[in-house]
């Protein structure tokens, strides 16, 4: 078996090599080693002997009374929601007194996100979520809807949220654009809509259905 | 549980409830019987119908008399198989296995006795997922008691129990089977709810309105029938009301406690799985929403772990924080869809919350020597 997985590889450089020592003749490339399937049971049966993997295997570090290991594999899996996290638990509930016991008697939290690595969380991820600011005034909001009833082309929603320093879904709620804009936007993407050709159409549409398969908890 | 008006009941139930009196439909039984009987009553049904000679054979009946049912196997074998108690005799069972689409008479077939089981199993349903899982949101809550109550798992256990349906119903035909016909116009009203008004508008119908109106799952009741219901659906529902109808012979026969270990151990010992019920739309915000209301730190998503970021199958596991506490984790093959699925598995914990395995239901107080009553966890409500 190991041989052969060796002399394959040996084999693939070498056949380039032949078939330019004799280019013109009609070579038929014969392998060095004939790649075969295993035509007996027998064979099979060898063939597909493997032994396990070491992860599969308990630790043999230690001597053998001392060598208790817990096998992880498979890994451990998705966590189940029967599990309440702590602060889902309400007041008087059983299991929120005994961890609280837990916590204020050992020194290591067990119940945190690794005892060993005591208090350090894994890195923040970056998402756009929502930070209020509240920096907006009466007289400010005013002005914005005065720009934007003004000339709603170039006071777009995204350019009025930078002037102002707020997200464009407050922009959208405090100034709305005047209705024929908005009938001219909604016309312009239609209009962009119907030169889609059916790729860019069945993308999307499966973009849509993958979207609800994941909040259906079927992906 | 619904306020029950008997003033809105349809005339059916009240007809049964008088018992005594037979319906003038059954007319061809009695007149064979009385035929069969004394010759006064003969001389007299021929005065009245002097057009139609006495002798000649009566019309069939629409579902096998009860007298047959001490003679079938499959009847004795039903009930050995329910285990079911010496108190409840064969022809009780025998009405529960006929339909109002074979028989119309309400005091032939298994109406009643199947609105009386129906109101028991859903009374039980409820109230143990009320106290399983008392933050279920009423949507869920509706479906869950659907797939533990509902007539297609109704069908499901009577088909499990043994039940067969005969190719049409009729008098020749074995009491043991079911009988039910499909594609005829529905005659009796089967259906239990509370008919919305027609003049209401669509918008009317939110979920706060479906705990008052409408039937027990939360679905209209149409008053008009307009729409033909489909053969998958009667046959559901033909095979639910066999099981209804016995779990209401039992309580008639045998009481509440009885009806109450049958229930548990047909109905409420199918496992059903909540958490494969839910549909989030933006579950993102919706725990924001939920924290923001609990007075818990604002959530933040954090990369747990990750493989094969540059790889074309790349795996990122990520866990939702509020302040140092877990709320839930999840993976998904990018960023954007592994935090979608964390907030998820967090808001499912929240509602899928249970004070425990064996939790005590209202009904446990009515057994005798029950230990006092301590209230169960009642939520506050949805996240709006």
């Amino acid at each position: 078996m190991d041989l052969r997985s060796l002399l394959r590889p040996a084999s693939q450089l070498l056949t380039p090599l032949r078939c330019l020592s004799a280019p013109r003749a009609a070579v038929v490339s014969l392998p060095l080693t004939s790649s075969r399937g295993h035509k007996t049971t027998a064979r099979t049966k060898r063939a597909l002997k493997i032994s396990p993997h070491d992860s599969f295997l308990p630790s043999r570090t230690a001597e053998f009374p001392a060598a208790d290991s817990i096998i992880y594999n498979p890994p451990a899996s998705e966590a189940s929601p029967s599990h309440t996290p702590f602060i889902f638990l309400p007041r008087n509930d059983p299991r929120r007194l005994a961890i609280t016991r837990l916590r204020s008697t050992a020194n290591v939290d067990p119940t945190a996100y690794n005892s060993q690595t005591n208090g350090e969380l894994p890195p923040e991820m970056r998402y756009k979520r929502r930070q209020p600011k509240y920096n907006l005034t009466k007289e400010h909001i005013e002005e914005m809807r005065r720009l934007r009833n003004e000339d709603p082309l170039t006071w777009s929603v995204q350019k009025l949220a930078r002037k102002f320093e707020c997200s464009t879904v407050f922009v959208q709620m405090a100034a709305p654009a005047p209705p024929e804009h908005l009938q001219w936007l909604k016309g312009k993407l239609e209009r962009k809509m119907e030169r889609w050709g059916p790729k860019k159409t069945a993308a999307r549409e499966d973009r849509k259905r993958r979207a609800e398969m994941l909040y259906r908890g079927e992906l | 549980m619904k306020r029950i008006r008997p003033s809105r009941w349809s005339g059916q139930l009240l007809q049964a409830r008088c018992g005594a009196s037979i319906a003038a439909a059954r007319q061809p039984f009695l007149l064979a019987a009385r035929s069969q009987s004394t010759s006064s009553a003969a001389a007299h049904d021929s005065s009245s119908t002097s057009t139609t000679p006495i002798d000649s054979p009566p019309p069939p009946l629409p579902a096998p008399s009860f007298a047959r049912a001490a003679q079938s196997a499959k009847l004795a074998a039903l009930h050995a198989r329910l285990s079911l108690s010496q108190k409840i005799p064969l022809q009780t069972l025998a009405r529960a296995l006929v339909t109002p689409s074979a028989d119309a008479n309400p005091n032939f077939n298994n109406t009643n006795l199947a609105y009386l089981g129906s109101t028991i199993v859903n009374y039980h349903v409820l109230e143990y997922l009320v106290c399983k899982w008392p933050r279920l949101p009423m949507a869920i809550l509706y479906e869950a008691l659907r797939a533990y109550a509902g007539d297609a798992s109704l069908q499901q256990v009577a088909r499990r129990w043994g039940v067969e349906s005969a190719a049409a119903p009729g008098e020749e035909v074995d009491p043991g089977l079911l009988q039910w016909k499909a594609g005829e116009e529905q005659l009796v009203n089967t259906r239990w709810g509370y008919v919305r008004s027609d003049k209401a508008p669509a918008w009317r119908r939110g979920l706060s309105s479906r705990v008052v109106l409408d039937n027990d799952f939360g679905d209209q009741v149409s008053s008009l029938e307009a729409e033909k219901p489909e053969f998958d659906t009667l046959q559901s529902e033909a095979f639910g009301s066999v099981v209804q109808a016995v779990i209401g012979a039992i309580y008639t026969h045998c009481g509440r406690e009885e009806v109450k270990a049958f229930v548990k151990s047909h109905i409420l010992s199918r496992e059903l799985d909540p958490s494969t019920l839910f549909e989030f739309k933006l579950p993102t915000r919706e725990l924001a929403m939920l924290c923001a209301r609990e007075g818990f730190k604002a959530p933040v998503a954090r990369l747990e772990s990750e493989t094969g970021r540059l790889s074309r199958t790349p795996v990122y596991v990520v866990g939702i924080y509020s302040g140092k506490e877990k709320l839930g984790e999840g993976a998904g093959p990018s960023l954007d869809v592994a935090r979608r699925q964390a907030s998820m598995a967090s808001l499912k914990a929240w509602y899928l919350y249970s004070p425990g395995n064996k939790v005590r239901v209202p009904s446990d107080m009515m057994e005798e020597g029950a230990k006092p009553w301590k209230a169960p966890y009642i939520d506050i409500g949805e996240i709006i």
